[in-house]
């Protein structure tokens, strides 16, 4: 015992003077740098000089505790950091500045239109909510709220390494390269990428800061491609299903599809490889988000099948209105909003490398949605001779899909015939999609998303005008973007073989992973529920506890009466 | 059948194991790595098959079977019409057989997307009924 006991002290002590030893050395006074090398330091150059005269210049502290209400003195050389404070101010010191400044620029660019575009979940939410029916409001929000948290997970724990894994090489946000590893394939002599494998829950060396940035600003665009389902899907899917289907979603469907969009995948390498134009070239993500989504809701929507009372016997459809249409405007409002952080976004910056071009795409952006509300209210008013609120707002969404893969090539009138035609297509759209393929789509995503993000992937190929230069060139080619409209065709020949890829590909994938989930998980809930609305059910409360519910129509109530009774 | 806790059981099951199997592939190179992939990987087998389990509970839904050799031959031939777009890269060096191949292959594909999948899913559909 005696013996533990002296140990234990004897112990305390040598880890006493091991600390004190470490503290001493941490404190100590850095060695002065011998006479010799100060000696042989050479003399400051002109530029240095010059620096040295112009921060003599600088307002002194007693300048600025005067205050500075003009904001003329705030902000000075006086405010570049010197690495060494004998030296004073060096050329060195401020060409290090500059770099930080584009970065930083860069990386508030990118969070806060990050940010923008993350609130377009409350967008989505209102316009699917306002379309569906009072019984079910609380679950439609639901939908909504919950993709936005097992989107963010699964796209952590796996989505992230699959899409970035392999994206080194961003000059915005300082060159990313610990996601430096890209899963390739060699085939007739050329190397693909197929998916990434660095990233996974943000951990080693992507634990980083540019990498952090990336994430938010890929992860927000995941969940908006996630969200564009449960609209297509409200009123009768099994809110399980939904969880897990989203969840797979976040963590492979989309990622894979944007790794070989934008994240050197092979749909990026058509142009070096095989010399189609510039490669895919989708800049904010009307294929990779929206297409993607809009085809995996179709995909889901075949499964799930149309609510009960839908279409009637011999086919024909019946309308089922939506309970607020101010909450559908209102969230149009809000996406047309957001949609200033997914085009100007996707930059990625703001400075250098032609990244000035944000204000064209903000325009451009702005302008799309213009037409497209346009086209869609003209056509429904000389169509049916009234203004359709609804599809107004599909017309302003769908025009801002359109012009979401060309916002960063094309001119502002290529934008207003781009947005135009998408609100006139969404139309269109909107009855085969009803009426031909009886699919039941009760906010139209399958029409503002699918139909019209391949439209939007497709028009890159066509008004791409050449007059683009982020950096000299894209995903590796040098020179503009250029649609077949200014003299490239085969740039249109790889926007082909995006949308074939989104149509042959994700669609199937999603179709076949989806049915799978219907054996295991079963997709749609049970008619009882439907029938009662799947708020109850579902989330054990109502969306709306004090209204009054006015009844169904009658051609919905016989319909609902009979597949009870059934 | 509402949603129970059975589901949100087997859910939160689903999330733990795809965390762990996630894991798994992240550090595959170690032995550690290799168990987690394993542990991940019976840990989504297990939730699975719970869902299975009580996916009966949830009553009759307005869906009738429809015939799957039909739905399967839809996607078939979806992701066939991927598959000439992507041979056709190579086929032909020149963009106008390309583009020309490429709109083959999204016709295919559109065959089996708006043909071929509507008629499976519509042709016993419940509202016929």
């Amino acid at each position: 015992m005696k013996l533990i006991r002296s140990s234990c002290l004897g112990f305390c002590i040598l880890a006493l003077a091991l600390l004190m030893g470490a503290v001493a050395h941490a404190q100590a006074p850095v060695a002065a740098p011998p006479a010799a090398a100060a000696a042989a330091a050479p003399p400051p150059s002109a530029a240095t000089a010059e620096l040295a005269a112009a921060a003599a210049k600088a307002p002194a502290t007693a300048d600025l505790a005067k205050g500075d209400p003009g904001g003329t003195i705030t902000g000075t050389i006086s405010d570049v950091p010197v690495s060494d404070s004998k030296t004073g101010l060096t050329l060195p010191d401020v060409a290090g500045q500059v770099g930080q400044n584009k970065i930083a620029i860069n990386f508030v660019w990118t969070l806060v239109t990050g940010f923008l575009v993350m609130f377009m979940q409350a967008g989505f939410a209102m316009v699917e909510s306002g379309l569906c029916r009072v019984k079910n409001a609380n679950h439609t929000y639901m939908m909504n709220f919950f993709v936005y948290t097992c989107g963010l997970f699964a796209y952590w724990i796996l989505g992230f390494a699959i899409q970035m894994g392999g994206a080194a090489g961003n000059g915005n946000l300082g060159g990313l390269q610990s996601l430096s590893s890209e899963h390739t394939l060699s085939l007739f002599g050329k190397t693909w990428g197929l998916f990434g494998q660095t990233g996974y829950f943000l951990s080693g060396h992507t634990y980083d800061v540019g990498v952090m940035v990336i994430f938010l600003f890929q992860m927000v665009f995941m969940d908006t491609a996630l969200t564009i389902v449960t609209g297509a899907c409200a009123e009768r899917w099994k809110f399980l299903a939904f969880c897990v289907s989203s969840t797979i979603m976040g963590a492979i469907t989309y990622p894979l599809y944007a790794n070989w969009a934008w994240g050197a995948g092979w749909l990026s390498q058509l142009g070096a490889n095989v010399g189609l134009g510039h490669g895919y070239c989708d800049f904010a993500g009307s294929g990779v988000v929206h297409a993607v989504g809009g085809l995996t809701a179709m995909a889901v929507c075949f499964i799930v099948g149309p609510r009960i009372g839908k279409f009637n016997r011999d086919g024909s459809s019946n309308p089922i209105i939506g309970h607020d249409i101010s909450a559908v405007l209102i969230g149009c409002f809000i996406l047309a909003f957001g949609w200033f952080g997914f085009n100007p976004g996707s930059t990625l910056g703001a400075s250098a490398a032609g990244n000035l071009r944000i204000g064209s795409i903000a325009v451009d952006t702005m302008l799309a949605g213009c037409t497209g509300t346009l086209g869609a209210i003209l056509f429904m008013w000389m169509k049916n001779g009234k203004v359709d609120a609804s599809m107004s707002g599909n017309g302003l969404l769908a025009g801002l899909v359109a012009i979401t893969a060309p916002s960063g090539f094309v001119s502002a009138t290529s934008s207003c015939i781009i947005g135009l035609i998408a609100g006139v297509l969404v139309c269109l759209s909107c009855s085969f999609v009803e009426n031909v393929l009886k699919l039941d789509d009760p906010v139209g995503a399958i029409s503002v998303h699918g139909t019209n993000g391949l439209w939007g992937v497709l028009s890159v190929g066509l008004f791409a005008d050449g007059t683009s230069n982020y950096g000299g060139g894209w995903n590796g080619v040098t020179g503009s973007v250029t649609g077949l409209f200014y003299g490239d065709a085969s740039q249109l020949a790889a926007q082909l073989v995006g949308i074939s890829t989104l149509i042959g590909f994700v669609f199937t994938f999603s179709f076949v992973l989806n049915l799978v989930l219907e054996y295991f998980v079963g997709q749609r809930v049970s008619i009882e529920t439907e029938v009662a609305g799947l708020d109850l059910p579902e989330m054990g409360q109502l969306g709306y506890p004090e209204f009054v519910f006015k009844p169904e129509p009658d051609v919905l109530l016989h319909a609902e009466h009979a597949y009870t009774a059934a | 059948m509402a949603a129970n806790r059975s589901q949100g059981s087997y859910y939160t099951l689903l999330l733990v194991s795809a965390t762990v199997f996630c894991a798994g592939i992240a550090y595959l190179e170690g032995g550690s790595g290799k168990l987690m992939l394993v542990i991940g990987a019976a840990g989504l087998l297990a939730s699975l098959f719970g869902m299975l389990k009580i996916k009966t509970l949830e009553g009759k839904t307005a869906l009738k079977p429809g015939p799957g050799a039909m739905k399967l031959t839809g996607a078939g031939v979806c992701a066939l019409g991927w598959l000439i777009t992507l041979v056709g890269m190579h086929i032909t060096p020149s963009t106008g057989g390309r583009i020309v191949l490429a709109l083959v292959g999204i016709g295919v594909s559109l065959l089996g997307m708006l043909v071929i999948l509507p008629a499976a899913f519509n042709k016993n559909a419940v509202w016929k009924s």
